[in-house]
């Protein structure tokens, strides 16, 4: 209710918030829309060889044709799916593993914070692929499952940090001691106090991590260490069109499309997010 | 290193061109039309005895000695420049002589009798005596060796040298192709040690650095027997993927690439008059070996299904647009004992059904194909798995590296199916070897392969491979998939490399650079 309340005071901030945020919302949509179709319907079949070799784009084959003649457009929204996919289970897993490690280290002693902290710190500075590629060569072999795990540990670090610097903050503060007090568990402040606090700033970071995860597939993929052929991923359709990059571009141009615009449209909505989410935002507007 | 020798070269060639004008101030107007022809005549025969040749390929050796697995990105650097063999199979497909000067067959072809070439040098100062030899030809015959040619030696019973200048091999049947085979024993000095990361030979060439994963440089070796080098320094330089090689070449940090992998690329190339594009025949073939030892591809109708379900020439056509050539067999027809196999089990998918029905799989069944991570293999797979879908055959793909690929497929036998490049040249005898990884098991091939090489005259011998070879292609041995085409792109300015891909050496000795 308040929001609405702050919202209808700063008609200014209203129009340039619901801007990031409509687009954003509209491209992720989109891309969700295409993405879910392809579990019933493609316009072509994925595998099957329906033109020619390396075809230019046309009202037949939208994104031209790949070398096996298989439809790039078809492949192109299934790599959506892919990325959707790949986006959201790194960030579940990400954000599970984060967000128990924060916890954890803010409510820990002295010593074990500051292991745990600098322990973070390291994984950070690490950079996300690299570990996300040792994770992947240290598996069994390379899959959507492999990929999606290694993203997620990899990206897990930045939401631990991030979490445990909220949840010192929340902590510090006198109602907390009041919980305590009238007989509050640790649990108990976590899920009614820390966690409804923290949530916004979180989720904004959250959405920012699902456009790193799907652009860390893409990496993974490109490398052929993402999800094994046939899955149509992105990464995979621009390593495979690297070749032909001079005489039909478009194979490259295309995938390439797609991954910007569903990373820019996620990038909009996380800003759209953090407007709403934080008080101090509007009020300077 | 790459900046500077492209500089170079720009600078001496404007140098050249000064020096024409000054000649040309001096002369008169007749005198000088002719002074500018003689001038223009010696410098396109010019070529700069001291030259860096920087060579491009996608084939990086594991390591650099070829019986331990190297791959066969060790032929294309140190076959015949680094290490000579007493024969060598020439770009043409000819078996010459090299560091046996001369040899005498006995009658009964059991006794073979060489001279060594007289005054030969390692690189590191010691004479070739028939020692080292029967060393070299000890280390590919020994059991540690990993050596694809090993089976092949294995008619050699015995190895005598009576004097340093003349070794003696006697064998337990004849060998035909004895010469032939020894073209891939690398004559190696008999104190060597550490092969798989030094060399010491007796080629053209001196091994000065290798940077594994970058490059190979190779530098002339002043103390050489045989003829001189016509360049200084070679650096093959290694390159993971196509286009980046390409772009090396366009941007003159390479010379020459040894094998264009992709006819898309081939464009740049062509319509441009700073480089030559060369096609000659390769020896390499694409193929989906089976391990015919385990089920279901111990069955011949199973092998035979899959052989008829696959569209080759679709394939070839998206791989190589308009390149390469359909083979039925593992033999390409540069080899003696060619015969057109595509007829057998051509494309049909109606009777692959029908075949896997009768072999007891009417709903088919689910294989994985091990398939190397470099272009064409991923590709390939999928194609694979989408033609023998359609047959009700489903196909998981399991990419892997060449290294992987190596130890747990050559070695390890431990595969269903694999897709793999075969470069060797008369690479058939493979398949009289049921310990190779592919586990190809037939009494009578196995025999023929043997008769063929105890023959007396090379008619016989090619009268039994071709039998060999047609009950191969019936059994549908391995899927052999197409012939690559060879093509090799310079800049303008080199000249005098192979064209021909034979087993993939690449002779680089009389490769001359413009000045």
């Amino acid at each position: 209710m308040t929001d609405t309340n702050l919202v209808a005071a700063s008609p200014e901030g209203r129009t340039r918030r619901s801007w990031t945020f409509t687009i954003g919302a509209i491209i992720v949509g989109l891309h969700l829309v295409i993405g879910l179709s392809t579990l019933f319907w493609t316009p072509y079949d994925p595998t099957g060889m329906s033109g020619g070799r390396l075809e230019m784009p046309s009202l037949s084959h939208l994104a031209g044709t790949d070398r096996l003649g298989r439809d790039l457009f078809t492949l192109i929204m299934i790599g959506s799916r892919i990325a959707l996919v790949v986006g959201t289970g790194a960030v579940i897993i990400g954000g599970l593993i984060g967000i128990t490690i924060g916890l954890l280290a803010a409510f820990a002693s002295r010593t074990l914070d500051d292991i745990l902290a600098a322990s973070l710190d390291i994984l950070i500075a690490f950079p996300t692929l690299l570990l996300a590629m040792l994770i992947v060569a240290s598996s069994d072999g390379a899959s959507l499952g492999t990929a999606i795990v290694a993203i997620g540990i990899a990206n897990s670090a930045i939401v631990a940090r991030l979490t445990r610097i909220l949840a010192k903050r929340v902590l510090r503060m006198d109602y907390i001691t009041a919980a305590r007090i009238s007989g509050t568990s640790w649990l108990g402040v976590v899920a009614i106090h820390i966690l409804p606090n923290i949530w916004p700033t979180l989720l904004v970071n959250l959405a920012l991590q699902f456009g790193l995860a799907v652009i860390a597939e893409a990496s993974l993929s490109y490398l052929g260490l993402g999800a094994p052929p046939p899955n149509a991923s992105w990464g995979r359709l621009l390593q495979e069109a690297q070749g032909t990059v001079y005489t039909a571009p478009f194979g490259a141009i295309a995938p390439g499309i797609a991954l910007v615009l569903l990373v820019i449209g996620i990038n909009l909505l996380a800003d759209g997010l953090r407007d709403i989410g934080d008080p101090t935002r509007r009020r300077r507007r | 290193m790459n900046g500077l020798t492209t500089r170079t070269g720009v600078a001496s060639k404007s140098g050249s061109r000064m020096i024409g004008t000054l000649k040309a101030r001096a002369m008169t107007a007749a005198a000088l039309l002719l002074g500018a022809l003689i001038a223009g005549s010696a410098q396109a025969q010019d070529f700069d005895a001291d030259a860096t040749i920087n060579i491009g390929s996608l084939y990086e050796p594991q390591n650099l000695d070829n019986t331990a697995g190297a791959g066969q990105g060790i032929n294309e650097a140190f076959n015949s420049n680094v290490y000579e063999a007493l024969f060598r199979l020439t770009d043409a497909g000819n078996v010459e002589p090299v560091l046996a000067k001369s040899y005498k067959v006995s009658d009964d072809g059991l006794t073979y009798t060489f001279t060594l070439q007289p005054g030969v040098k390692f690189h590191s100062g010691d004479p070739l005596t028939s020692k080292d030899v029967k060393f070299s030809i000890e280390r590919v015959t020994s059991a540690e060796s990993k050596s694809s040619r090993k089976n092949s030696l294995k008619p050699i019973a015995g190895i005598e040298t009576p004097d340093d200048a003349t070794v003696v091999i006697k064998l337990s049947s004849r060998s035909i192709s004895l010469p032939y085979n020894l073209s891939y024993v690398w004559i190696v000095n008999d104190t060597a040690t550490n092969l798989t990361a030094t060399e010491d030979g007796t080629g053209p060439y001196e091994l000065e650095d290798w940077r594994r994963g970058s490059s190979l440089a190779l530098t002339r070796f002043d103390g050489y027997w045989g003829q001189k080098p016509t360049n200084g320094d070679v650096v093959f330089q290694y390159f993971t993927e196509a286009t980046a090689l390409n772009n090396a070449l366009l941007t003159g940090s390479v010379d020459i690439i040894t094998s264009v992998q992709s006819p898309d690329s081939l464009k740049q190339f062509k319509d441009n008059k700073d480089f030559t594009v060369a096609e000659g025949k390769s020896t390499t073939k694409l193929l989906l070996a089976y391990n015919d030892r385990v089920a279901p591809f111990d069955n011949v109708k199973v092998r035979k299904a899959l052989a008829r379900a696959v569209d080759d020439a679709k394939l070839l056509k998206a791989v190589w647009g308009d390149y390469g050539t359909l083979i039925g067999s593992m033999v390409p027809p540069t080899d003696p004992w060619y015969v057109d196999l595509t007829k057998t089990d051509a494309y049909d998918p109606a009777s692959a059904k029908a075949l896997l029905a009768e072999a007891g799989y009417p709903n088919g069944f689910t294989f994985t194909i091990d398939t190397p991570n470099y272009d064409p293999h991923p590709i390939a797979a999928q194609f694979l798995q989408t033609e023998l879908a359609k047959v009700g055959v489903k196909v998981n793909i399991n990419v892997i590296t060449a290294n992987e690929w190596y130890s747990k497929i050559y070695k390890a036998h431990d595969f269903q199916a694999t897709l793999q490049e075969h470069v060797n040249h008369r690479d058939i005898v493979f398949y009289g070897n049921p310990d190779f990884y592919w586990g190809y098991n037939n009494p009578k091939v196995i025999d023929l392969i043997k008769q063929a090489e105890a023959s007396a005259t090379t008619d016989e011998q090619t009268a039994k491979l071709k039998e060999a070879n047609t009950i191969i292609a019936e059994d549908a041995a391995s899927n052999w998939i197409y012939l690559y085409p060879q093509i090799v792109v310079s800049a303008k300015s080199v000249t005098g490399y192979p064209v021909n891909g034979l087993n993939s050496q690449f002779f680089v000795s009389g490769i001359k650079k413009a000045d």
